[in-house]
């Protein structure tokens, strides 16, 4: 079976990140989302993918190129504009005949175990139409499905103004049959009208998915999904050409090749360490810190619950907790992210100039991709500095810096 | 309390076999094994653990042959460790043997077969049958009488299968007081402790009787009785159950695809017909006395029964836990004795039917599965008819016992002159739309259940509090919380709280009270001054209601509001509520759903 990938999303709500890479391009636990989804695809034995890129589509191409190191064949469509979920399975359409059934995976749901085994399964068992349900608190978000005894989905009420539904949604994975493209095209694109048809015509099974899920929407659920999928690691992966003297390490703490860690340097798994970084002395890594490749991070640093996409430096003497930081990120020495508020109100992130609430009593910053700022800032919670972004040195003497 | 399962066969069967006792699993499964029958006598291998671990560890699958035996253990006697996994073979390991029950004389035996110089390996009481039996051959008796000869010296109750080296075209097998089902195929016959061993290969089926025996081959069988080797002839009867049935489909669990199958296992209930339901409330208005019966959750579904039969047929009718009945109720000539089984097999409920027939009440009861020894015991059985219940927790048959049991209520009710027809009219109206209520909930609430069950499924210590119908509700919710998720969970009257528990009550033991509806004021109002006595005293509340005035209550730390329904069926609703809950506690505790530690589905011991 072939599977079709939509990475095409841009996750407007995914400020800063999104203005440099689309959604499923952010990092979690040392890699990207869409590695994840393809890493488990191939695992379940899919080899032909089809992948839909939108805006920003060159970091994905860049990224994966052929897949062959990943032992898949990668064919990238380009969808025109982002105009929804129904055309972007669309230009897909001439990829496959009549008759064949695909794997439709939304790149931006974050699972701990296999989901595509698991929706193959109920295909094997059933040979019908198949969509992956789950249960999440923001139930109201999705497509609340209506099942009956032989869990067949008997309908869907896509994201429920009322407050009294709240059921199984759809979990964004899907085994759809040829005929749906043509579904699809006489729905004008729309999804939900789309699965209604094939309810109708060919009927459609649910499976219930209950271990880990994650849709990815807004900067704080990466930091959500690295928890997630850091707590599925029960055992520490240390690289053998990992140069480390005088150094502690606890916990499943997963560090890659040639990285270079000094000595009094505490890692508190769970944690990662991307190939080719280096850890300064005395530096303290703590739970839920992902570094990514090539990070550099100065003597006496300490993070906490943070994620560094890779290719950024810490300066010496601060302290990253909370936070996401983008790639090729220069942090200067004596920066401070605070991550929370005295009255212990819940952190708001601005997010295109609307204030959102994360619900989350501790948060620190998101940091773009290339930003640089200089030493010596004191970061408030929620804070965004946008991609790119320079901000100056913070001095307190001589104040104009001569 | 095990699974037994056999195969004959014109071809290999091991692949069938193995499936067998996999299907049989929830009848217990703390060890396994197999004995297949090759050119060198049968073939043992067995160990402990749930049987696919064990099929792995021990290669079931490159066994090969025509003819075998398994068997999936609850232990009774003797440790879970691999020599007392069955089956279990003689000296000279040219006999094999798995057995389902309890052989109460086994030490005696035992004793007797030490001093002729039989060597035990286990410390099973189902090891002596093929000892026994070999000794018999000894005196060289031929292979059929000697396993005959055996079976007379056993006490206690058993359902046995054998297979030998000299014989190896047939197998042996014979029931005592253990359920024991033979089925029939083409060119290819099954045995199995029910029809779960064998429903994916054949819907025709003989049900053996206490004090039979059969002798099996691939073309036929033959049933005699175990006294005198007359031949006994059978009925062979048809399985309704379609094999997908008993297959999970897509959900996680079958304790969830069995919560989610409760609407038509109501209309199941609702479809039985009324002579039937008549013909109980009879029983329970026209005799001197009359007693409800069942252990467990049968017990508290016996229970609303109870308070059914007072509320709709001004009847007073206890209900009493069958493993305490006969110490403290002398039920006898003139009684009516009504039993509730989901396996029609649980020890304590069948020794209080034993005891009241001996004493001559009548007896009657609800049982789910067909041809079970309750079922063949009492003066009038009500099958359910809800179905393979295959989850060691029951949800939808204890529902459907329920829903029987208040039809029965509303009968009794036209009896006693209670309730006009026109009532009888209305009730019956109300109780028919609790399948779509049901429904209704499953598909429109179940996030709510979950989000609730992930915010409190860290508390360790519950208690689950209701007056009136609910109160029966909060002690089968709280067996289910303490079954399927291991936490302690104490089921109480909600007005008993005062006299004595509120002293436990602080901020760390959670209350979950089941708020009636507005419409049953007195008993509405009373559970609201249990709730303030709750928080008077700083304790925690979380209520599962249907008001939504009440939803706006200071005195919640934690709801689910349930859609409203009528008084009749609300406490109904708010148990399949509370079923989902318990799941969602266990899935979120990482549970084992289906075989929770220490429980067995029919419990047939004492």
């Amino acid at each position: 079976m072939k599977a079709l990938i939509l990475a095409a999303g841009g996750g407007t709500n995914m400020a800063p990140f999104s203005v440099t890479r689309p959604k499923p391009m952010v990092h979690v636990a040392g890699r990207p989302v869409l590695y994840r989804a393809l890493s488990t695809l191939r695992e379940s034995g899919f080899s032909e993918v089809y992948l839909v890129t939108g805006q920003n589509g060159k970091a994905v191409t860049d990224y994966f190129g052929s897949g062959q190191s990943m032992n898949l064949s990668i064919t990238y469509l380009q969808q025109k504009k982002t105009s929804g979920i129904g055309d972007a399975i669309l230009t897909a359409k001439s990829r496959f005949v009549p008759g064949e059934h695909f794997l439709l995976v939304y790149s931006d749901v974050l699972t701990d175990e296999n989901m595509a085994a698991n929706i193959q399964q109920v295909f094997g068992l059933t040979g019908q139409p198949v969509a992956s349900i789950c249960l999440t608190k923001e139930s109201a978000a999705f497509g609340n499905v209506y099942l009956d005894t032989a869990m067949n989905i008997t309908k869907i009420v896509e994201k429920p103004g009322r407050k009294d539904l709240g059921n199984y949604v759809l979990a964004g994975m899907y085994i759809l049959p040829y005929s749906f493209f043509g579904i699809l095209e006489k729905n004008g694109g729309d999804m939900a009208k789309s699965l209604t048809t094939l309810i109708k015509a060919e009927g459609l099974k649910a499976t219930i998915w209950e271990k880990g899920w994650l849709d990815i929407a807004c900067p704080w659920d990466i930091l959500a999904a690295n928890k997630m999928i850091m707590d599925s690691w029960h055992s520490a992966n240390v690289h053998e050409s990992v140069k480390m003297r005088d150094a502690k390490i606890k916990g499943p703490v997963h560090i890659e090749e040639d990285v270079e860690i000094r000595s009094g340097a505490v890692i508190q798994g769970p944690a990662f360490i991307g190939r080719g970084s280096y850890i300064g002395n005395n530096v303290l890594i703590r739970q839920y810190s992902s570094l990514g490749a090539e990070s550099v991070v100065g003597f006496g640093v300490e993070l906490k619950n943070c994620v560094l996409f890779g290719r950024s430096t810490v300066g010496r003497l601060s302290f990253i907790g909370d936070s996401v930081i983008g790639e090729g990120v220069s942090i200067g020495s004596g920066t401070m992210t605070i991550n929370r508020h005295m009255d212990e109100s819940t952190v708001k992130v601005r997010i295109n100039r609307r204030l959102v609430d994360s619900n989350m009593g501790k948060l620190g910053a998101f940091i773009g991709d290339g930003a640089a700022l200089g030493s010596g800032h004191t970061i408030a919670p929620g804070s965004v500095v946008e991609a790119g972004r320079t901000v100056p040195h913070n001095l307190t003497f001589p104040k104009n810096g001569r | 309390m095990c699974g037994i399962s056999g195969i004959i066969s014109s071809n290999t069967i091991t692949k069938k076999l193995l499936n067998s006792i996999q299907n049989l699993e929830y009848r217990g499964y703390d060890s396994c094994g197999m004995a297949i029958i090759n050119s060198h006598g049968p073939v043992i291998r067995k160990n402990i653990g749930h049987v696919a671990d064990v099929a792995e560890k021990e290669l079931f699958l490159s066994m090969d042959g025509y003819v075998g035996i398994a068997h999936t253990r609850w232990a009774t006697h003797g440790g879970v460790t691999p020599a007392n996994a069955h089956p279990h073979a003689n000296c000279d390991g040219s006999i094999a043997v798995v057995h389902n029950g309890i052989i109460s004389n086994y030490l005696d035996l035992k004793q007797t077969l030490i001093k002729k110089r039989h060597h035990f390996i286990s410390e099973t009481d189902s090891e002596v049958i093929p000892h026994l039996i070999e000794e018999y051959r000894k005196g060289g008796m031929p292979l059929e009488s000697a396993f005959s000869a055996a079976l007379k010296e056993l006490e206690g109750s058993f359902a046995v299968a054998m297979v030998a080296y000299e014989e190896p075209g047939r197998i042996f097998c014979a029931k005592h007081e253990s359920p024991l089902i033979i089925g029939l195929g083409n060119n290819e016959n099954y045995l199995g402790s029910d029809f779960n061993a064998f429903i994916e290969y054949t819907k025709d089926a003989v049900v053996m009787d206490d004090g039979e025996y059969a002798i099996i081959s691939n073309e036929g069988y033959a049933i005699k009785r175990i006294g005198d080797g007359s031949p006994v002839l059978k009925k062979v009867m048809q399985i309704e159950w379609d094999a997908e049935m008993s297959k999970k489909g897509g959900f996680p669990h079958y304790m969830l695809k069995e919560i989610y199958e409760q609407p038509e296992t109501v209309n199941k209930a609702l479809a039985i017909s009324q002579e039937a339901i008549i013909s109980l409330a009879r029983g329970l208005v026209d005799s001197r006395r009359a007693f409800l019966t069942g252990v467990g959750t049968t017990f508290y579904a016996a229970q609303i029964g109870q308070y059914y039969l007072a509320s709709e047929a001004g009847l007073s009718i206890p209900a009493i836990s069958s493993d305490e009945f006969l110490e403290s109720t002398p039920a006898g000539e003139g009684d009516f004795v009504l039993a509730v089984s989901q396996s029609g097999e649980t020890y304590d409920t069948l020794r209080v039917l034993r005891e009241a027939k001996n004493r001559k009440a009548k007896t009657a009861a609800i049982v789910n599965v067909i041809g079970s020894t309750m079922a063949r015991l009492v003066d009038t059985t009500v099958m359910q008819g809800s179905g393979p219940e295959i989850c060691v927790i029951s949800t939808k048959a204890a529902l459907a016992q329920m829903v029987i049991l208040i039809r029965t209520a509303i009968e009794a009710g036209i009896i006693t002159g209670k309730l006009t027809p026109a009532d009888r009219k209305a009730k019956l109206k109300q109780l028919e739309t609790l399948p779509g209520l049901i429904s209704d909930f499953l598909n429109e609430h179940s996030a709510f259940v979950h989000n609730l069950a992930k915010r409190q499924a860290h508390h360790h210590n519950w208690l689950y509090l209701g007056r009136g119908k609910y109160y029966p509700i909060a002690l089968e919710a709280a067996l289910k919380v303490k079954e399927v998720a291991y936490l302690h969970t104490e089921g109480m009257p909600a007005g008993f709280l005062k006299h004595g528990t509120i002293a436990l009550i602080d901020e760390k033991l959670k209350c979950l009270v089941f708020v009636p509806t507005e419409k049953e004021h007195e008993l509405y109002k009373m559970t609201m001054s249990s709730i303030e006595e709750i928080k008077a005293r700083g304790g925690s509340v979380v209520a599962i209601h249907s008001s939504r005035a009440f939803a706006k209550s200071p005195l919640l730390d934690d709801q689910l509001l349930l859609p409203s329904a009528p008084p009749l069926v609300m406490p109904l609703v708010a148990l399949v509520a509370s079923q989902l809950l318990s799941y969602f506690f266990a899935t979120t505790l990482g549970r084992n759903v289906d075989k929770p530690r220490a429980l067995a589905k029919s419990v047939t011991v004492a």
